[in-house]
């Protein structure tokens, strides 16, 4: 955490700095040092204070409120794509063929850009009758499944052989090799996976407001706010400030959760939990 | 228990692989292995001893002849829990304690009174003050002792060891010697035991498989008729060399043949 506000306050002092040399000096390349392309970061401090128009809200609490609204659909997608990205690895795991089949496919969707993919999404769901934040929310898992179905079947697939045969030779069943010793295995793979997953979903979510026609996210608020650079640079930066925080939230609290499920210990699944069977 | 021998095996041939990789690795085996008997099966590396090993346990299927397991087929013996198993490695589970570890495989058995009969198997192998530690916490020796408690947890009948003591130094390796002898008077069970080390056959066994390569088969059987208890001065018995000799002899025959 320490080292999180030094890391901070140096990036502050090497934009700042760069503006005061880069003005000194008359420099304008790369970036031009004016308040505008480069405003100061109180600037933009200060403008989270401000109301968004006349006799609206501040807009720290207007992106609040869009925070809130983004976070739910991504938290949502993250969800969504948590579980299909898991039972996809847990159907490759237990068929070669599946995967062999399948995964090139998966790969081949990560290709083609989110932002195809949205609009389609969005008039699809609508064909369906869906409400829109679920097609944000299909949107964003389109882009979190991915990792969790990579890693977790590298992780599935992580146990010793002779640990297999161990289970082979007690006659386990395969939900029980599944929940007794491939997935503890996977769950430091998992949770990398969750890592990554959750700022993918951010960005899916964003992207998936804007063909959504969502005015209440972030992602309206990137958009208006970039059309309007020119006028209030200030706004869009405090905007991306406040967006990229949503972001570490978000893994920081999927890191807290992976601290508490890897302590020693509490690795374990209760097949009889899992299956709602009595446990003996 | 009854007549029939814990392992029965007529003409067994193992051969993996097709083509240009085709290994036979098993030609022709003939095998009784009676209850309560300690054998030993030794010989040069790749002469099929762990694939003879994992064919008793169900763990590869065998290509040709006879193989029955307490008078049943291997996969019906595998099913009806038959045999436990140790390998070199002690394979025990991070995230477990020692306890959950032995208890492992009453979970999957669905066993009653389960933290009692690891609590008593973690006695019988000395460990019961490690019982709530990690396996990371624990010596080489120790994890192998785990591994064995966990192989006899549910009382099997027969018991699988595939080199359990080659990672482990000499000295605890002959304490660990000592305490298998121990827990097979103890338990009664029957133990097939794959090892390279001629002293350590002789000293543990009833019996002495030895086995040739290319392809793997049996050479010789040799009756150790050391008496049981074995110690330290068994170690030192005159007897002992002569059986040590006589199988290194034999497998040396067995290496020209
Ligand atoms: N799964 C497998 N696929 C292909 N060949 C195999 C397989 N398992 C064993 N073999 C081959 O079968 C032969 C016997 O192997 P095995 O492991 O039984 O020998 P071993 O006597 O246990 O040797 P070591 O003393 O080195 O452990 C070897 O030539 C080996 O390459
Ligand atoms: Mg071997």
């Amino acid at each position: 955490m320490l080292s999180f506000i030094v890391v901070t306050f140096v990036l502050i002092a090497i934009w700042e700095g760069y503006k005061l040399i880069w003005l000194q000096m008359g420099w304008i390349r790369p970036v031009r040092p004016d308040n505008t392309t480069m405003p100061h970061v109180w600037d933009m401090i200060i403008e989270l204070f401000r109301p968004v128009r006349r006799g609206g809200d501040l807009l720290i609490l207007d992106l609040a409120a869009r925070s809130f609204f983004t976070l739910r659909e991504a938290f949502l997608g993250f969800v969504i794509g948590g579980i299909f990205g898991f039972a996809l690895s847990v159907l490759f795991v237990r068929s070669t063929l599946l995967e062999r089949s399948f995964m090139p496919y998966v790969v081949a969707s990560q290709t083609i850009p989110i932002i195809a993919i949205a609009p389609m999404v969005v008039v699809w769901g609508g064909r369906l009758d869906f409400p829109q934040w679920l097609s944000v929310a299909v949107i964003s898992a389109y882009l979190t499944f991915f990792p969790v179905a990579i890693n977790t079947l590298r992780g599935l697939k992580s146990p010793d052989p002779t640990a297999l045969e161990l289970m082979r030779s007690y006659a386990a069943k395969p939900r029980e090799v599944l929940w007794k010793l491939q997935v503890p295995s996977a769950l430091p793979y998992i949770f990398t996976a969750l890592k990554v997953s959750a700022t993918a979903s951010v960005i899916g979510a964003l992207i998936g407001e804007l063909p959504a026609g969502f005015g209440d996210g972030l992602g309206r608020a990137l958009l208006t706010f970039s059309q309007q650079f020119g006028a209030r640079s200030v706004k869009l930066y405090a905007t991306v400030i406040v967006t990229a925080l949503v972001g570490v939230i978000f893994v920081t609290v999927v890191t807290l959760v992976e601290r508490k499920t890897l302590a020693a210990g509490s690795r374990d699944f209760e097949v009889e939990l899992m299956t709602g069977r009595a446990t003996g | 228990m009854s007549d029939s021998p814990v392992v029965r095996a007529r003409n067994l041939g193992k051969t993996f692989g097709k083509g240009s990789d085709r290994v036979e690795a098993l030609r022709g085996i003939d095998l009784d292995i009676e209850s309560g008997e300690f054998v030993s099966l030794i010989g040069p590396s790749g002469c099929g001893k762990s694939t003879l090993l994992r064919l008793i346990g169900d763990l590869v299927p065998a290509s040709s002849g006879e193989l029955t397991v307490n008078g049943k087929s291997p996969q019906q013996a595998r099913l009806d829990r038959d045999y436990g198993i140790v390998f070199q490695k002690a394979t025990l589970l991070d995230w477990r304690t020692v306890t959950k570890n032995v208890e492992l495989p009453l979970e999957i058995m669905d066993e009653e009174a389960r933290s009692e009969r690891a609590a008593s198997m973690l006695d019988l192998v000395q460990l019961s003050d490690f019982a709530k530690h990690y396996p990371w916490q624990l010596s080489g020796g120790m994890q192998q002792r785990v591994a064995i408690a966990r192989a006899l947890a549910f009382e099997p009948s027969l018991l699988l060891m595939d080199e359990p003591f080659g990672a482990l130094d000499e000295m605890t390796r002959e304490l660990m010697q000592q305490e298998v002898l121990r827990l097979w008077q103890q338990t009664h069970t029957t133990v097939v035991f794959v090892t390279h080390s001629i002293p350590e056959a002789v000293f543990l066994s009833t019996r002495v498989i030895v086995m040739s390569a290319r392809p793997g088969r049996i050479t010789d059987r040799i009756e150790t008729q050391l008496p049981y208890p074995r110690t330290v001065d068994t170690r030192e018995s005159a007897a002992y060399y002569d059986k040590i000799t006589e199988v290194r002899e034999s497998l040396r025959r067995g290496d020209r043949q």
